[in-house]
């Protein structure tokens, strides 16, 4: 079980909202999505480290009825259900929307039940893992990617299509120059992708077992012991 | 950047799962062992459905009480939850993921409500649109592009960064006569060439073909 | 805001002073293992009279010759019979010591713990740090003699570990550190030639000089050459039990009392492997335009000589600023009259601004400082935000929680600087209110890794764990000048041992030595 695949983290919350404030998060969703509100997101894309994220509102009759032999959701509150696949630790994550957009954060989880307000970040970090569930099972066609990998890759390729779709009839200085350029121009997405940093010890907790064992036993012995 | 590009598709899934045992376990414990025991798995069975970009499994076991002044509240069944970032429309999906993962389907819908009616890619559809629930707010922080596309875009990248780096300082002739190399093997446009395969984790692993551009 | 209520009197001195830029050029770190709880404990109390607080000095009272400070590892907290409840209320990684935490921090291969010295190879023995900071060498073996006095009252209940190496062996007892000298007069240089500790966080009363709050305060969307562009960070950042960055008191182990006024300290032995880096600096160097020295500044961020790229692009330019500089020092100490002495002074702090008093505002593609120089990646300035105008609540909202107050010393001498061999680096100490929030990011996400400022996996190009076939790319300024790849770049900094320490307040140094911390 674990929430991580390669460079991508995978977060799942989910929040009781009111019968009657779940109408107050279906509006602020609805206008977030106009072009009024458009520049609202440009914190969240400045933070870039999304590869995707969405939001489902449910009310209680939405829950999935499929049989008469399955009972019925008897819920006396709404539910907001967040699925996010982001880069780096949960630390990182959680910290950098609390500092960075909290003005966003409480748009969205305002009316939620019991919901303490971004900042401070120990009630918010408190409410976030409390609220968790963690993924059994999470799949990752690009682990060695972040977001920023991918969106400058793709930026790569097309520039390096319209390149090499340009060269043919150059001689070998002029195509010398226009490399050159090609190269200035997208110098930003030239980098190497690797495997992501050591998030989780949970590998390392065995592995440290297994070190205390041998020093403990090697002193043990040099004692006498 | 992403402005006029394609959008994902979301799909989320809530399938409940029946109430009751086989054997000593319940329905809700077995299909939960599963969905972990593919984590020791070198490759997800998902990696072979077509144009899954993320995609997750999680039991909703439960609401969580938040605590006094508010209300308990409780599920009466619990929930398999399937969350996918994918490419294309939702139907070609769920044929290519009928298609192509269809053992990993069964053993995880297993013990869903309604799931043994499920026999062939209709049913499979028509079972998945009925536990589909409606995405409220979709936010798109990467790319929505069919994944050969990205796959080879990541391939290129890390091709190109190695051959600019190897080729640093040689002549203009040499560089060209390198570079028309270099796209003879890496192929940019040929998105079934050389290129990172689904689920790619370690560098240097097999590729889709093998890649020349090394050599 | 008046500050007052932050008690200056309880704090360690090693705290809010570097210690390096008052005139301590030398110092020695000592490590003691505790093999008997009231012994342990009575040794501690005997050093209280010795401590150093971080309450200002002023050229009239007079700077002590020499300073004491002291922290526990975990282990040491252990040792000296803390209750098992506040050992559990301290952080994660500080309870696993350094050693357990080899993968996050990248120390592998080269910088793995089996390769750090013999002191450091049982690190369950590491209890108690202790630093002499001293302004000559004969002040420091005072202190250290007043310290072997009152060691060895204690018999072989309290020990003092041997096992670092140094010029003279494997097995001294101490860590021995000073300034690198040039004509006899201490510098701020460092191995590789580069001037260091330009640029300190500055905090909500930390005493420090008000100057010091260009460049080394948070951003704010003012102008960075002038005040207006700086706020200070708040204390709690830097010291437990005051208000933080986060709007709160950062979490912190318990009793309060016991917490209160102290902070975490990272200790780190960095060997400089100055062979390599000269090396590469000269073969690479040849074909970089600019020469060796421009390499070195792309690095790094900073020319050798202090100057920052972001505001000094040229050598010509760094250089000229730099004699400015000194000019204007000397001049201003030299000066006949009071009034010659302000206007000098006043001339000289007007320059000295350069050296901090810039952001990446308008380099937002690094072609001036590259993306990945050190000290862009050490202390974004804002530059997180990408130019994205009032994207985040404030410039600095991803950088301002990931600052740490560095201090520490040189260690060992460069005989022979076309070899590695030898010992000779730094010694790096971070403080800091979470370790795993600060030292930590910052070196596995900042230092190690590059997503956060789009550069895929590259690495801090001075300081990154290299494994030998990576590339640090300088962004070229225009379609004739691409991006140069330095290719291969060698690991030039090992780990060589090192372990997290907590920094009591004098409060809590004399009710863990009387044993009268109690959580219930």
């Amino acid at each position: 079980m674990s929430n991580i695949a390669g460079k991508s983290y995978a977060m799942n919350v989910i929040t009781p909202v009111s019968r009657w404030w779940v109408w107050w998060n279906l509006l602020i969703f609805w206008l977030v999505k106009t072009p009024f509100m458009a520049k609202r997101l440009n914190g969240l894309r400045t933070l870039s480290l999304i590869h995707y994220a969405r939001w489902v509102v449910l009310r209680p009759h939405q829950f999935p009825h499929l049989s008469d032999d399955q009972p019925k959701e008897r819920l006396k509150y709404s539910y907001m259900l967040f699925f996010s696949n982001f880069n780096g630790s949960w630390t990182q994550y959680v910290d950098s929307f609390h500092m960075a957009i909290p003005g966003g954060l409480n748009l969205i989880w305002n009316k939620n039940i019991r919901y303490p307000k971004s900042v401070p970040l120990q009630p918010f970090h408190r409410y976030i893992v409390f609220n968790q569930i963690w993924t059994d099972h999470y799949y990752n066609a690009y682990p060695l990617a972040s977001s920023n990998d991918i969106k400058s890759a793709m930026a790569l390729r097309s520039a390096l299509l319209e390149f090499s779709g340009s060269i043919e009839k150059l001689s070998d200085a002029e195509f010398y120059k226009a490399y050159k350029r090609f190269l200035f121009e997208n110098q930003a997405y030239l980098g190497k992708m690797a495997s992501s940093p050591v998030v989780s010890l949970a590998d390392e907790a065995e592995n440290e077992t297994r070190r205390l064992n041998e020093l403990y036993g090697r002193l043990d012995s040099q004692s006498g012991g | 950047m992403f402005g006029n590009s394609p959008q994902p598709t979301p799909l989320t899934l809530l399938s409940p799962i029946k109430n009751g045992c086989s054997g000593d376990q319940s329905y809700v414990s077995l299909t939960r062992a599963y969905l972990q025991s593919l984590n020791k798995l070198p490759l997800s069975p998902m990696a072979a459905v077509p144009n899954t970009f993320l995609c997750r499994f999680y039991i909703l076991n439960d609401v969580f009480f938040e605590g006094s002044p508010a209300r308990e509240d409780h599920l009466q069944s619990k929930y398999l939850v399937f969350c996918s970032n994918f490419h294309g429309d939702l139907e070609t999906y769920l044929r290519g993921f009928w298609q192509h993962a269809n053992e990993h389907i069964r053993s995880a819908w297993r013990y869903c409500v309604g799931f043994d009616a499920v026999n062939d890619v209709t049913d499979f559809i028509a079972y998945i649109k009925k536990c589909m629930v409606k995405t409220t707010f979709y936010f798109n922080g990467s790319t929505g592009a069919p994944l050969k596309e990205q796959l080879k875009a990541l391939y290129l990248k890390q091709e190109l960064s190695a051959f600019v780096s190897r080729h640093q300082g040689d002549s203009p002739e040499k560089l060209r006569a390198e570079f028309m190399r270099f796209l003879a093997c890496a192929q940019p446009d040929n998105l079934d060439g050389p290129s990172w395969a689904p689920g790619l984790s370690k560098l240097g692993e097999q590729q889709t073909t093998n890649s020349e551009v090394d050599a | 805001m008046n500050t007052d209520y932050i008690d200056l009197d309880d704090i360690q001195g090693n705290i809010v002073k570097a210690y390096g830029r008052f005139g301590y050029p030398v110092a020695r770190y000592l490590f003691f293992q505790f093999h008997e709880l009231d012994e342990g404990r009575q040794f501690v109390e005997s050093l209280l009279p010795l401590l150093t607080t971080s309450r200002p000095w002023f050229s009239e009272t007079g700077l002590p010759p020499a300073t004491t400070n002291i922290a526990f590892s975990y282990q040491g907290l252990k040792h000296l019979g803390l209750p098992t409840k506040c050992l559990h209320s301290f952080p994660e990684e500080f309870s696993m010591g350094m050693k357990a935490r080899a993968k996050i921090l990248g120390d592998d291969l080269k910088s793995a713990p089996e390769h750090w010295d013999p002191v450091w190879q049982n690190d369950k023995r590491i209890h108690m740090f202790m630093s002499i900071n001293a302004q000559t060498q004969e002040a420091l073996e005072q202190r250290y003699d007043t310290i072997l006095t009152l060691l060895s009252r204690h018999g072989d209940a309290v020990e003092l570990l041997r096992g670092h190496r140094g010029s003279e062996g494997d097995e001294m007892p101490y860590q021995e550190a000073r300034a690198i000298y040039k004509h006899g007069v201490p510098t701020s240089k460092e191995h590789f030639g580069y001037s260091d500790g330009i640029s300190d966080p500055f905090f909500k009363g930390s005493g420090g000089n008000p100057a010091n709050l260009l460049g080394g305060g948070k951003p704010t969307r003012g102008n960075p050459a002038t005040e207006e562009g700086w706020e200070p960070l708040e204390t709690g950042e830097f010291i437990l039990g005051y208000r933080d960055e986060a709007q709160e008191l950062p979490m912190a182990p318990v009793p309060h009392l016991l917490s209160m006024n102290g902070t975490f300290m990272v200790f780190r032995k960095l060997h400089e492997n100055v062979g390599s880096f000269n090396r590469y600096i000269q073969e690479v160097g040849k074909d970089f335009p600019g020469g060796s020295e421009a390499l070195a500044a792309k690095m790094a961020g900073r020319w050798r000589n202090g100057a920052p790229m972001a505001l000094f692009p040229t050598e010509a330019e760094a250089n000229a600023f730099a004699s400015e500089l000194e000019t204007a020092r000397v001049k201003a100490k030299a000066a006949a009259t009071e009034l010659e002495r302000q206007r000098a002074q006043e001339y000289y702090l007007t320059l000295r601004k350069k050296l901090t008093g810039f952001n990446y505002d308008s380099d937002i593609g690094g072609q001036k400082c590259p993306m990945g120089s050190h000290i862009r990646r050490a202390n974004p300035r804002g530059c997180l935000e990408y130019g994205v105008k009032d994207a985040f609540a404030t410039p600095g909202a991803l950088d301002n929680r990931r600052r740490i107050l560095r201090r520490g010393l040189p260690y060992g001498t460069v005989t022979d600087p076309t070899s590695d061999e030898g010992e000779h680096g730094i010694i790096f100490m971070a403080i800091n209110a979470s370790i795993e929030r600060q030292f930590e990011f910052v070196q596995q996400q900042w230092i190690n890794y590059g997503n956060d400022f789009k550069l895929a996996n590259e690495k801090d190009p001075l300081l990154g764990n290299h494994h030998g076939n990576e590339d640090f790319i300088i962004q070229g300024s225009g379609p004739d000048n691409p991006p140069f790849f330095c290719r291969n770049i060698p690991r030039f900094v090992t780990t060589r041992g090192g372990e997290y320490f907590f920094v009591p307040s004098l409060t809590a140094i004399r009710m863990i030595a009387c044993g009268l911390v109690d959580p219930t």
